[in-house]
């Protein structure tokens, strides 16, 4: 009973744990940002949304038939990836994120729309010679679109001047 | 980084760049354009259009002179209705294109040499067989030939302006199959030769042998004596013939002067002599030999099938008391190489003065195999020897000469050039003597007659057919058709029955034309069975007419038309079928059915009995034993669950084993150079008649002795054949004897045209042999067989009920509902429901099609 009396009280337990509960942590004594990112670059929403919009522009590209949009959308990420002193390990997770994420998004597309590209997949596999799985024909796909993203972001980087260490 | 850093890493991600995107957007070598082939709603993904389930529209069709109505069933069976019949072809090519059209270009590319510019130098052989044999040649030589504004030529121009229509339309809408935009090569607009490609390419497939070549080697290594022996010209076994006869020996009849890349053969006809009668002169010389190895390594690298090899296609028919409820009834099934997608495409044609109702080959206009609104036909393959070689007699010191009628004379050259993908063009040269092209300069300069290298009107002859109204009318059409030479079983509305086969059967002057000859010019075609004597029957006695393959005549036939070796079928499945139709009475086509579906062995049932003594009189183990009890009381069926049929079939090979094994090793016969043509095997035609008439007439004859070794009898090879298989298959599936199912043995398998496995159908469990009349051939997984099985019963004038069905579907597009959909029905034995002839099939799908 006198345990129960001290429930809800400073050091008490609770039902089904024994032991004091651990000390509260401390508040930061500054904003915290993300490790990776040496300076403040802008709120992180805004950046989720340039992301998206990469991905909405490759794969309405993709629809249209324009296959080396990726590219530019990598050369894009690693422009900015300069100028905005971004670090490559944040930019080319987010580029092949984003390359395959679009090409993936048009064939979702293509697929909502009733046509059969799981068993085209397969055909396309087996005609290449691959294992027949529509998963290793949507695998090398998206392969191609990253491929096409990361050269482009290696270039993007490179055409830019250097601002920081990154 | 410093300066130098930053500069170098510039220039290689410019570099890294440049490359990728060049790759991706042309490919290289063998790579294709991944981006351009992999583009999601593009390239190869595209194709998932095609196989989308259609719907009702209309479509617009350039070179139409008037709208067109296409109705499907739901299983995608066309019914056309146009108002004329150029309109009628153009909608047809239109629908093949639609639907078959990568299997219509790879057939167009093999036949014309082009299979490396789309598959890379993996097809260059087969490109460079194809260019030397000539089948674009032929095809361009049968188009000069063919008037534009006669009924073939019409029809041709007009499909081919439908296939076009479906290319521009693939062309600027970019869902092209998937090969091709991993290919990066696309179809060429069709034309006429194109399809004349095609028809060469079914007559190779049904008509190109290399069996002559096949036994110069059996003659150089067994001898003379046992070649001719064991693979004899006229089957030592009884056979059922369709014409039996009496016949008439006529004059010698031309081969058509405009036909032909040699002369040899237009020349002015001469006597021919039966080859055999007289003593064996011919000796095959190393030289000759050595060539002929040559050449069967150059068939051997072909794609399966393009090598005539297996002889099992059933057509037969029936009428007066045979029949009830119908005046005729007609049954076929062509058997032929099986693929996904079928080599048929089914289809019905209506246009003033057109109608008829059937299976066409995509690529080709017109119906080859069906019924009209009068006449239904069906074809088998007649099996006669219509390829010969030739020696030619050269000399080094006149390079681009051969001897010829006592003079030297220039081979005509032609020049060709092979795109390969992925690789640089090659060069090819191709020499011609008066009898053919030279096939090669190995060893010995031979080349080829073939009857498939003569032009041969067969669209115009198909098109005939399908308006005949009667057996003149139809007799009359297939005067003109040439190679490859068919049975034509035919049924009529008035009841009346027939079959003819027709095309040339070539005559030598001089010589054993089941050999190569020598070029020199007395042993050439001297020219053809005339029409009126070639094979036929019209409204025989016994109200039964059925070609299954067989010599279609009898021993005292006056002409030579080919040997028991590949030539023609041992006869099993014409024995069957005639015992069927001659025991039955007022049969129905349920009857019919019942007989195409037939898994009867007739060489079992005659062979196993006398295994079955031969193992009383012998020491059997208890394994032995159990599987002898087996066999005891087994009817014949090759049914999938038959253990019986699992012994007999293993038994009978190991029986061939025994018997001739020891004779091949002791000559050396080199089978690897043909393993068709030279291997002791079921498949050879001659083996399994020789063997079986030894083992019932003649069981002490003195092949069952091996040479050198101790004398055997029948009996005794058959009790260590069947110990033998008895072991074979306890290794192989274990257990008791009475659990071996046949069809855990044998399967059935349909691989796709484009030859990647997962593309095709099976390997699948499945009951039947080569013997039995729902025919399984290519041994344990047999790849040839029923490609089509048709019934029309004539109730009256005018008035057919069809029902057919084949393998697959109508689509080619593995995406398409219409892929594998009448696979299932096929293998069951169900039939579909033809469309009518000038009628309209009941179907929930309507095109129209508007100029």
């Amino acid at each position: 009973m006198a345990d129960l009396r001290r429930l809800g009280k400073r050091g008490s337990y609770r039902l089904g744990r024994l032991g004091a509960q651990p000390a509260a942590p401390k508040a930061p004594s500054a904003p915290h940002y993300p490790s990776w990112a040496p300076h403040h670059r802008g709120p992180v929403l805004l950046w989720l949304l340039a992301c998206l919009a990469g991905v909405v522009i490759i794969a309405a590209a993709a629809v249209l038939g324009w296959w080396f949009v990726p590219f530019l959308v990598g050369l894009a990420a690693g422009l900015a990836a300069r100028y905005g002193r971004w670090r490559l390990r944040v930019t080319l997770p987010a580029t092949v994120a984003m390359a395959a994420a679009g090409w993936g998004a048009a064939l979702l597309w293509l697929v909502r729309g009733g046509l059969p590209e799981g068993t085209v997949a397969r055909e396309i596999a087996a005609l290449a010679g691959l294992p027949a799985h529509a998963a290793v024909a949507v695998a090398v796909t998206l392969l191609v679109a990253v491929i096409q993203a990361v050269v482009g972001l290696w270039l993007g980087r490179a055409l830019a001047p250097s601002r920081s260490p990154g | 980084m410093s300066t130098v850093g930053r500069v170098i890493n510039l220039l290689a991600a410019l570099i890294v760049s440049a490359a990728v995107l060049a790759l991706f957007a042309f490919g290289y070598g063998p790579v294709p354009a991944l981006g351009r082939s992999l583009v999601p709603g593009h390239g190869a993904w595209a194709s998932a259009a095609g196989g989308q389930p259609i719907h009702s529209q209309t479509l617009s069709l350039p070179g139409l002179a008037h709208p067109v109505s296409v109705a499907f069933t739901s299983h995608g069976v066309a019914s056309i209705q146009a108002a004329d019949s150029g309109d009628a072809f153009l909608a047809l090519g239109y629908l093949h294109a639609r639907f078959r059209l990568t299997e219509m270009d790879l057939q167009r590319r093999l036949g014309q040499g082009r299979i490396a510019q789309l598959a890379g130098p993996a097809g260059l052989s087969s490109d460079k067989f194809e260019l030397r044999l000539g089948l674009l040649r032929t095809a361009q030589a049968e188009w000069a030939a063919t008037g534009r504004t006669s009924p073939a030529g019409r029809a041709l121009l007009a499909y081919s302006r439908g296939v076009n229509d479906y290319l521009a339309q693939a062309r600027r809408k970019g869902d092209w199959p998937s090969i091709y935009a991993l290919a990066n090569v696309y179809p060429a607009p069709w034309t006429p030769v194109d399809s004349l490609v095609l028809q060469g390419v079914l007559t190779q497939q049904l008509d190109y042998t290399t069996t002559p070549l096949d036994y110069a080697i059996l003659e150089r290594t067994l001898g003379r004596a046992h070649t001719m022996a064991w693979f004899p010209i006229l089957p030592p076994a009884p056979q059922h013939p369709y014409d039996p006869g009496p016949y008439k020996h006529r004059a010698i009849a031309p081969i058509a002067p405009q036909a032909g890349q040699g002369q040899a053969a237009a020349a002015a006809p001469q006597r021919a002599e039966v080859p055999g009668a007289g003593p064996g002169s011919s000796q095959v010389t190393a030289q000759a030999a050595r060539a002929a190895s040559a050449i069967l390594a150059q068939a051997n690298a072909l794609p399966p099938g393009l090598i005539h090899q297996y002889p099992d296609s059933n057509a037969w028919a029936a009428n007066g008391p045979a029949v009830a409820g119908a005046r005729s009834m007609l049954a076929g099934d062509p058997h032929l190489p099986q693929t996904v997608p079928s080599i048929w495409y089914q289809v019905a044609l209506s246009a003033p003065g057109l109608s008829v109702t059937g299976v066409s080959v995509p690529g080709l206009p017109g119906v080859l195999i069906g019924h009209n609104a009068h006449i239904a036909w069906s074809l088998t393959d007649t099996q006669n020897q219509a390829t010969l070689f030739y020696t030619e007699r050269t000399s080094k010191s006149r390079p681009g000469q051969y001897f010829w009628r006592g003079a030297w004379r220039h081979m005509r050259q032609v020049h060709y050039t092979i795109p390969v993908r992925g690789a640089s063009p090659t060069h090819l040269t191709v020499d011609i003597t008066v009898h053919g092209p030279v096939m090669t300069q190995a060893g010995q300069t031979t080349s080829v007659d073939w009857m498939g290298n003569i032009p041969s009107p067969d669209i115009a002859v198909i098109l005939g057919v399908a308006q005949a109204r009667d057996f003149a009318h139809f007799r009359a059409a297939l005067a003109r058709w040439r190679a490859p030479s068919q049975n034509f079983v035919y049924a009529d509305d008035r009841g009346n029955i027939g079959a003819i086969s027709a095309g040339y059967y070539p005559l030598v002057r001089h010589g054993d034309p089941w050999l190569p000859l020598p070029g020199t010019g007395a042993y050439d075609v001297g020219g053809v069975i005339p029409y009126a004597s070639v094979p036929q029957v019209y409204n025989p006695p016994g109200h039964v007419v059925a070609t299954a393959n067989q010599r279609p005549v009898g021993p005292s036939y006056p002409y030579y038309i080919g040997t028991s070796a590949n030539f023609f079928d041992p006869g099993y499945r014409a024995a069957e079928i005639y015992a069927s139709l001659r025991g039955s009475h007022k049969m129905r086509p349920a009857d019919f059915a019942s007989i195409q579906l037939s898994l009867t062995d007739r060489l079992a049932r005659r062979i196993v009995p006398r295994l079955l003594a031969a193992l009383r009189r012998g020491h059997l183990t208890a394994q032995q034993r159990e599987a002898a009890a087996v066999l005891h009381g087994w009817d014949g069926t090759m049914a999938q669950n038959s253990a019986a049929a699992a012994l007999w079939w293993t038994f009978w090979g190991d029986y061939l084993d025994a018997v001739f094994q020891p004779w091949w090793r002791a000559a050396r016969v080199p089978v690897h150079k043909d393993r068709p043509g030279l291997d002791v095997s079921p498949q050879q035609a001659s083996l399994d008649q020789v063997l079986a008439a030894w083992t019932t007439g003649d069981p002490s004859n003195r092949a069952f002795s091996p040479p050198g070794g101790p004398h055997r009898t029948a009996p005794a090879v058959m009790r260590a054949a069947f110990a033998t298989a008895v072991a074979h298959l306890a290794a192989t599936l274990h257990g008791a004897p009475a659990g071996w199912a046949w069809g855990r043995l044998h399967s059935r398998q349909f691989p796709s045209v484009t030859q990647a496995d997962a593309l095709g159908y099976g390997p699948r469990a499945s009951g039947a042999d080569l013997w039995t009349v729902n025919a399984a051939d290519g041994g344990l997984v047999s790849h040839q067989g029923p490609s089509w099985r048709m019934i029309v019963a004539w109730a009256g004038r005018g008035s057919a009920t069809g029902r057919g069905v084949y393998p697959g579907g109508q689509s080619e597009n593995p995406a398409s509902p219409w892929y594998e959909d009448q696979m299932n029905d096929w293998w069951d034995g169900r039939y579909l429901p033809m469309p009518p002839a000038g009628g309209y099939a009941a179907g929930p799908v309507v095109w129209s099609l508007r100029p």
